[in-house]
């Protein structure tokens, strides 16, 4: 009931879960998390490290597209720097004790993931909105093409990939997948709660009102070339992480899967779950993940496996998917966490009005 | 949007159901299964929905002859796009949902290959053939687990020169898509060239589909070059270059390698583009389906396909692409029931040290003769030239092993 | 030297393509102010429609038997003797296809007109009055609901579709070296300008041309002055379906059919970015220059080089020209 949420100071009132209702939602939701190794399949684990990886990118581009309002569509490109740079700083450091390796390679991982971010972001003090937006396209496909260049490839190994190390965090080598959901649901958690508290700083504040009208945010005093870049690189240094996971949890890399797709599939599912909310990349990235896998398994079993049908999968998902973005765009643009607001506040609400 | 809480319950309860089915099928009743991926859709779709009613009829074939040691098998067949990490998805997916009772799979590119490769380790290790020639994959000690069913991209490379070595050639270009498929064999042909004297007066990458035809012809025109090796491609490009090359008049002999020898699609390209493709020559390591006189197993598949496939143009003919599927498959089954006869567990293991041990192998049709595995790879191939007129491939030099 | 005019007439001659795909992207712009990032793949249902109406109905049994191969007597008289890749055979040969070109052309060109008529009423429309960045991501979505529909429609197979105009080999001598030229990348090359030139007239001139310009210049004053901004809309996504579905046939016949050629439209937007985006004449000295570029890198670097070649060149161009070569400068009021 409405009355439930009473708060007595301040306090109360800054609280991240500042009601009883978000609290139950997100305890239970780590509960869950918990639990699921235990009981699910290996397959389900599979999906959920995918989605955990995903879902850390997908928050750096909320940094970036959710709260700073700089399109980019090239932020795949940020992920297959992280991941690059993962192999190629733990083959370069090869003589530290494989303990202590992931500490020392992960956030240089990182930071040469920002660094490029800054990089691409510097358009950015110039052009805006969809400039921007192609502008970042270009940047990724360059990053692509460098990368299955054979004048990299005994770094990189060219257009054939290369192998990655297993992780080893102090002796706990990481080298099934249940145990690489540990480490990724950790981290997928660590860096939501960043996230969300980066926008209860200075910083994060000063994104937002760079979205919301960047000149006016100009003669507040904010330096936009300070934030803007700052911006890219967060979220960029999101996606470089991301790419350091990815890279931990396949056995091995191709530049292929750092394509279009890949950057298309960050921003569907930014938008789909909603942008410039903290649950909102949770939320995109469970549907943007589950629902190919959802129509794979409903049309093998209506078809029985038949494989003349095998071949309309593909196409389906595909146009699920762009469905799915417009959809969105013409009905829900906040995304699915307008839509679990709205049932919240129902619940909160209620026997009240409702809406 | 409205989307009311009973709506949303409904979702999530279907979507569990979805994720929690595959630990239902895990407790299934005793049989093997083998998996594959094929490229039912994307830029290889023609190839790979030719070779998809190979996999219904070996399991036919194969159950009918008593399955493995009198234990059925199954194939769960999937389509990956040529994407490779959809392969690599499909092949995780069928190994937690089937855990041991998957002995063998079938994958569909070199990419995929190599990237599933280093994911072959102890439980998770399984069998693994492929529709790629790959020359890393010819390797037992990186790459226990995974074999090829003919010769590597490298060593048709080296049948295709020492060909045009003797046919008194001496300036050769390559042209080859941009993939790992198309870059394969590059440097080993750059080596070979040099070894036989043969100078290579133009390498030319490609977009595996869309490329831009007028400006690699012309390039391929100033080169000078009497012979011109196109490898990296499947139904694409190779015959639009062949075609323009043509139209110039351009004197040029055209080499292809085992994905660009389809009967099928030489078929088609003479039917809508006219008969440009004479004298088209290609390194083939099997038999073609219609060379079948003194070949029992082929007559069995034709027999078969005779009456799985009756109505449609698989009725009297196997493609290449198939028959290299095949040959995979009757591999694999060759060790698998090895293994099982010998009373042991089809682990991959064991399964692939029966594989490695194969020789003197009559297959009774794909070679001619007798094959080993040597290197987890059969080196032998033959040189065939198409002509337009009889629509067939028909056997330019004898049978060259490596 | 000889090389050199070889390259830059390759480059000249996909430049003329190049710039028949932008004339699209500018017209959507102007009109509506969204970009349309989509608009390669409205080319590849060109290329598939052409190759529905000039290939496979054609090759119905149902079909007249004229519409797949047209030959009145006197020209398989004239073709006798003649070998399969003469000059004049060429010529005789494209003669035979002209009822199912033809029928290509018309087939693709309407049918895509409907497509984008479609597009415009069920995804820009409703969207009128909204961000830019909704109306872009809109189209980013159309990307795969396009390329999925079109695998689901047509099965890639790789086919032969029949040559726009007669592809005559011509090779003559420059400066000692051989010039090779296909007599119909020529033809596509003038009709590729001859297209642009009449749209950039048109908008220029004509009363439906001006109702463009001036959304272009004020929807809402446009609008007051009595012009129906939404039929401009729909006559704008009209107008670059069915560029596009010419463009498509074009590259069809050059390339092969598949898939990919949606990817074209990730560098023509490069190339219309770095033109500016409301300029027609920015665009074309832009995909003019491009088109030159990448044969030149093709010539010197090889193939995979070229591929990025309109990537480069719009990061290089808009650090130092944010609104392209030409594109009009944005006032921003706050």
């Amino acid at each position: 009931m409405i009355n439930g949420n009473l708060k007595a100071d301040y306090s109360a009132d800054e609280r991240i879960l500042n009601n009883r209702n978000k609290q139950f939602f997100v305890y239970g939701s780590m509960f869950f998390l918990t639990l699921f190794p235990v009981f699910a399949d290996d397959y389900a684990v599979l999906m959920a490290c995918k989605m955990g990886i995903l879902l850390i990118a997908v928050i750096g581009v909320n940094v970036l597209t959710g709260y700073t309002g700089l399109i980019s569509l090239g932020h795949g490109a940020f992920i297959a720097i992280g991941a690059y740079s993962t192999v190629i700083f733990s083959n370069l450091f090869d003589g530290l004790p494989t303990g202590i390796l992931p500490f020392v390679v992960v956030p240089l991982a990182i930071s040469v993931s920002a660094i490029i971010g800054i990089i691409v972001g510097l358009p950015s003090l110039r052009v805006k909105g969809l400039y921007l937006a192609v502008a970042t396209l270009a940047a990724s496909f360059i990053v692509k093409f460098l990368i299955e260049q054979d004048l990299f490839s005994p770094w990189t190994g060219g257009i054939v990939g290369i192998d990655t190390p297993v992780p080893n965090i102090l002796g706990w080598e990481l080298d099934t997948k249940r145990e690489m959901y540990v480490l990724i649901t950790v981290l997928a958690i660590c860096t939501m709660l960043a996230a969300q508290n980066l926008f209860r700083t200075r910083v994060g504040r000063a994104f937002i009102a760079i979205r919301d009208r960047d000149y006016s945010a100009e003669i507040l005093g904010i330096s936009l070339l300070r934030y803007k870049l700052m911006s890219f690189a967060i979220s960029a240094g999101y996606c470089g992480l991301s790419g350091a996971l990815g890279a931990y949890f396949y056995a091995r890399i191709l530049p292929d899967q750092f394509g279009l797709n890949l950057s298309l599939e960050l921003v569907a599912a930014l938008i789909v779950g909603g942008m410039g909310r903290t649950l909102g990349p949770f939320f995109g990235v469970i549907i943007i993940m589950l629902v190919p896998e959802l129509i794979k398994i409903s049309m093998s079993s209506a078809t029985g496996g038949s494989l003349d049908w095998a071949r309309y999968t593909a196409p389906v998902q595909e146009i699920v998917f762009g469905l799915l973005l417009v959809f969105f765009l013409l009905k829900e643009p906040l995304g699915i966490n307008q839509i679990t607001d709205r049932m919240l506040r129902a619940i909160n609400r209620w026997p009240f009005a409702r809406g | 949007m409205t989307f009311n809480r009973r709506e949303f319950l409904a979702t999530g309860a279907a979507a569990t159901a979805a994720i929690g089915t595959p630990m239902i099928l895990k407790a299934q009743a005793k049989e093997y299964v083998l998996g594959a991926s094929l490229p039912l859709t994307g830029p290889f779709a023609t190839a790979g929905q030719l070779v998809a009613p190979a996999f219904s009829l070996a399991q036919k074939l194969f159950n009918d002859e008593g399955g493995i040691a009198g234990i059925p098998i199954r194939f769960v067949t999937e389509d990956s796009g040529y994407v490779p990490q959809n392969t690599l998805a499909n092949y995780q997916r069928v190994l937690a949902t089937e855990g041991n009772s998957l002995v063998a799979y079938f994958s569909d590119s070199t990419g995929a290959m190599k990237l599933i490769a280093p994911e072959l380790k102890g439980d998770n290790a399984r069998l693994m053939g492929s529709t790629s020639f790959a020359s890393e994959l010819a390797d037992p000690a990186t790459h226990p687990y995974q074999y090829l069913s003919g010769p590597t991209y490298q060593d048709q490379f080296d049948i295709l020169m020492q060909n045009i070595k003797l046919a008194g050639g001496s300036k050769i270009a390559i042209i080859y898509s941009n993939t790992e498929f198309g870059r394969d064999p590059l440097e080993h042909g750059r080596a070979k060239a040099a070894e036989l004297g043969l100078e290579i007066v133009l390498e030319e990458t490609t977009k595996p589909q869309g490329a831009d035809i007028p400006t690699h012809v012309t390039k391929l025109a100033q080169s000078g070059a009497e012979h011109c090796i196109l490898h990296g491609y499947v139904t694409g490009v190779w015959p639009q270059l062949i075609g323009g090359a043509r139209q110039f008049g351009l004197p040029v002999q055209f080499h292809g390698t085992f994905w660009g020898m389809e009967k099928l699609i030489a078929d088609r390209i003479t039917a809508e583009a006219g008969p440009f493709l004479a004298g088209y020559q290609g390194v083939m390591p099997y038999r073609y389906f219609y060379d079948r006189d003194d070949a029992p197993r082929y007559q069995q598949y034709a027999a078969l396909s005779k009456a799985m496939f009756a109505g449609t143009p698989l009725e009297n003919y196997m493609s290449t692409w198939a028959l290299q599927a095949m040959c995979g498959l009757e591999l694999a089954m060759k060790a698998l029931r090895a293994t099982a006869e010998a009373g042991n567990e089809l682990t991959a293991d064991n399964v692939a040290e029966n594989l490695s041990g194969i020789s003197d192998w009559d297959s009774g049709g794909f070679f001619g003769g007798p094959v080993s595995m040597t290197n987890n790879k059969i080196g032998t191939g033959r040189v065939y030239e198409y002509s337009p007129e009889t629509k067939l491939f028909t056997p330019s030099s004898d049978w060259l092993s490596t | 030297m000889g090389q050199f005019t070889q390259f830059a007439i390759n480059g000249l001659m996909s430049g003329a393509i190049y710039a028949l795909i932008a004339v699209g992207i500018v017209s959507v712009y102007k009109a509506t102010k969204v970009v349309n990032f989509a608009h390669g793949y409205l080319i590849m249902f060109g290329a598939y429609f052409y190759f529905t109406f000039a290939v496979i109905i054609p090759g119905q049994e149902w079909a007249p038997e004229w519409l797949a191969s047209w030959k009145p007597s006197w020209m398989l008289e004239m073709r006798k003797g003649l070998g399969m890749f003469s000059p004049l055979g060429a010529v005789l040969d494209w003669m035979a296809n002209i009822p199912r070109i033809l029928l290509g052309l018309v087939g693709a060109v309407s049918c895509n007109a409907i497509l984008g008529r479609v597009v415009e009423r069920t995804l820009m429309r409703p969207l009128m009055g909204q961000s830019v960045f909704a109306m872009i991501m809109v189209t980013v979505g159309l990307i795969s609901i396009l390329s999925g529909s079109a695998s689901l429609i047509w099965t890639a197979d790789a086919a032969f579709v029949p040559h726009i105009a007669p592809n005559t080999p011509i090779r003559f001598e420059l400066f000692g070296t051989m010039i090779f030229l296909f007599g119909a990348d020529i033809v596509n090359m003038l009709i590729a300008l001859l297209i642009f030139g009449g749209i950039v007239t048109m908008v220029k001139f004509t009363k439906a041309g001006i109702a463009i310009r001036a959304t272009a210049e004020d929807q809402s004053t446009a609008y007051s002055m009595g012009i129906s901004v939404p039929k401009v809309f729909s006559n704008a996504w009209v107008l670059a379906s069915t560029t596009g579905a010419v463009a498509g046939a074009i590259l069809a016949t050059r390339n092969g059919i598949s898939p990919s050629l949606g990817l074209f439209g990730f560098s023509v937007l490069a190339i219309v970015l770095m033109g500016g985006l409301d300029s027609y004449v920015g665009c074309f000295i832009a995909a003019m220059s491009v088109g030159v570029l990448e044969a030149m890198t093709q010539w010197k670097m090889g193939g995979e080089w070229a591929a990025i070649v309109p990537y480069v060149a719009v990061l290089v161009v808009i650090i130092f020209r944010p609104h392209g070569l030409m594109g009009q400068k944005e006032v921003e009021r706050i």
